[in-house]
C-alpha cells in the first residue's frame, strides 16, 4: 500500500495511504512493538477502512467477517441467483493494489444508469447516498480500502448490454479490479454462459469457484 | 468474500491448487451450526489438507493457530475453509462430506474441468459458479506474473508483492529454503488459503539468475 515510510532513524505509517488491514499488527513485524491502532480508526468514516480490508473485522451490519459477501457459496440453499439471471462481482482494488471509494463510485453510477440492480446483501449497497443515481455518500468517497465488492444481478439478456456499456469503463478507474461472474450449471451439468462471454470477447479464466450442491435444503 | 476465486498463474501450475469451503447460509442453517463445522474440519484434517486458518483469530495453521481452540471457536462461526494440493484428497474430503450429510454449502476452487470431474466421481452435482474474468482496469501497477502467481494465492491481498520479493531473495541468497520461504509467506494470510505447497513448487521452477523488477510500469 506504500503506506510504511522510513526517514531518518524512524519508520512511519502514512495515515492517509494506509488501509487498516492490520497485517503489521497480526504479524507482529515491529521489533519494538511500536504499533497500535488509534482511536480513530473504530470511527466513521475511517472505521470502514477496517471493515472491508481486515479480515478479522466484522461488519456490524453483515456480522461478516472478509467482504460480507455470499454470492455462489450458499446459493444452494438460498437461491440467490437463479437459472437466467447472472451475477457479476467487481473487487476493486484486488489483487494488492487498494482503492479508493471514488473509483468504485464510476462504476456504481453507471450500474444504476442502466437500471440494474445493486444487490442488497452486500456492504457497498449501505454506502450508497441514492440507490437511484448509484452515488456514494461524500463522507465515504476519500476513504482507501484494500478491496471492495461491488455485487450486481441481472437477467441472461443483459450479458452483452453489461459487458459493452460497463466493462469498457474500468479502463479510466484509477485501480485493478478483478472480475467475476456467478452462473448456475444448466440441467446438462454445463456452463453455456462461457461460450457466450468469449464471443463478447470476454476471456474466462480456467479456474472458478464451483458450489457442489451440499447444502440442505436444496434448491433446485 | 470469493477470495480463492482470482488465483493468478498456469493451467500447469494450478493443477494441483484447491480450496474447499463450507458455509452456512444466514437464515437457512447457520443457527447452532458449530458442531457440523468441527465434523467438515474433522474430514479436512483426515483428508490431508495442507493448511487451513480462520480470519477472525487472524492467524492460520502453518502460523500457529491453535488446532484445540480454533475447533472450540467453530461455536462463533459459520464457515470453514483449507486448501489442498493434491485431487485425490480433495475427492476423498467430498466423498466423506456427502456420507457425512451435514446439508452445509461447500464451494471448491479449483481448475474448472478438474473440479468437475472430482464432484462428478463423488457423485456430486455442481450448484452454481463463480467465474473469473481477470483483472481489469490499471493493470500497469500489477507486479510481475512471478510475484503476481504468489500474492493472488491471498484473496484478501493481505501479502505484499514486497515482502515475496524479500523471501525470494533470501531463497535465491540460500538464507532459508523454499519450504521455509514458503511458510513466511503463508503468516499474513490468517484464512489459510495460501497453498505453501505450490508456493515451494513455484519457487522450486524459478530460474536461479531470473532477477527481480518492481512493477509492469
Amino acid at each position: 500500500m506504500h503506506c510504511i515510510l522510513e526517514e531518518d532513524e524512524e519508520v512511519l505509517i502514512d495515515q492517509d495511504e494506509c488501509v487498516e488491514c492490520g497485517v503489521c499488527l497480526h504479524t507482529e513485524v515491529c521489533p519494538t512493538d511500536a504499533i497500535y491502532r488509534p482511536e480513530e480508526s473504530f470511527v466513521y468514516p475511517r472505521a470502514i477502512r477496517m471493515q472491508m480490508s481486515d479480515p478479522s473485522a466484522q461488519h456490524p451490519a453483515f456480522k461478516a467477517w472478509g467482504r460480507g459477501t455470499e454470492e455462489a457459496k450458499t446459493n444452494d440453499v438460498t437461491g440467490k441467483f437463479g437459472h437466467g439471471e447472472y451475477g457479476m462481482l467487481f473487487e476493486f482494488g484486488r489483487p494488492v493494489t487498494g482503492t479508493r471509494l471514488t473509483e468504485v463510485q464510476k462504476i456504481t453510477r453507471a450500474v444504476c444508469g442502466l437500471g440494474i440492480e445493486i444487490i442488497e446483501e452486500n456492504p457497498v449497497f449501505g454506502l450508497l447516498e441514492d440507490k437511484q443515481t448509484g452515488l456514494i455518500r461524500k463522507e465515504f468517497l476519500q476513504e482507501k480500502v484494500l478491496s471492495i465488492i461491488l455485487e450486481i444481478r441481472f437477467g441472461a439478456d443483459r450479458l452483452a448490454e453489461v459487458v459493452e456499456k460497463i466493462l469498457p469503463l474500468l479502463d479510466d478507474v484509477d485501480t485493478v479490479v478483478s472480475l467475476g461472474l456467478v452462473t448456475r450449471f444448466d440441467d446438462k451439468g454445463e456452463l453455456s454462459v462461457i461460450q457466450d462471454l468469449e464471443a463478447l470477447n470476454v476471456p474466462v479464466r480456467p479456474n472458478a469457484k464451483i458450489n457442489v450442491g451440499l447444502g440442505r435444503p436444496l434448491i433446485k | 468474500m470469493s477470495h480463492s476465486l482470482h488465483r493468478y498463474g498456469s493451467v500447469e501450475n494450478l493443477k494441483n491448487d484447491f480450496c474447499i469451503y463450507s458455509r452456512a447460509a444466514r437464515g437457512v442453517n447457520r443457527e447452532n451450526c458449530g458442531e457440523k463445522l468441527r465434523r467438515i474440519l474433522e474430514i479436512y484434517l483426515s483428508s490431508d489438507a495442507v493448511n487451513f486458518g480462520s480470519s477472525h483469530s487472524g492467524k492460520c495453521y502453518l502460523a500457529g493457530l491453535d488446532l484445540e481452540e480454533y475447533a472450540k471457536s467453530l461455536d462463533n462461526s459459520y464457515g470453514i475453509i483449507a486448501t489442498f494440493s493434491d485431487r485425490k484428497d480433495v475427492l476423498n474430503a467430498l466423498k466423506k462430506m456427502k456420507m457425512a450429510k451435514l446439508g452445509i454449502s461447500t464451494v471448491v476452487s479449483g481448475l474448472i474441468d478438474e473440479v468437475k470431474s472430482i464432484a462428478e466421481e463423488a457423485g456430486l452435482q455442481p450448484h452454481t459458479a463463480l467465474l473469473s474474468l481477470g483483472i481489469h482496469g490499471k493493470r500497469s501497477v500489477l507486479p510481475e506474473d512471478e510475484i503476481l502467481e504468489i500474492v493472488t494465492m491471498c484473496g484478501h491481498s493481505l501479502i505484499s508483492p514486497r515482502l515475496v520479493r524479500s523471501v525470494l531473495e533470501k531463497i535465491q541468497n540460500e538464507e532459508i529454503s523454499p519450504k521455509e520461504g514458503a511458510l513466511q509467506l503463508t503468516r499474513p494470510c490468517s484464512c489459510g488459503i495460501f497453498n505453501t505447497t505450490r508456493c515451494q513448487t513455484l519457487v522450486e521452477k524459478r530460474p536461479k539468475t531470473q532477477q527481480e523488477g518492481r512493477c509492469r510500469e
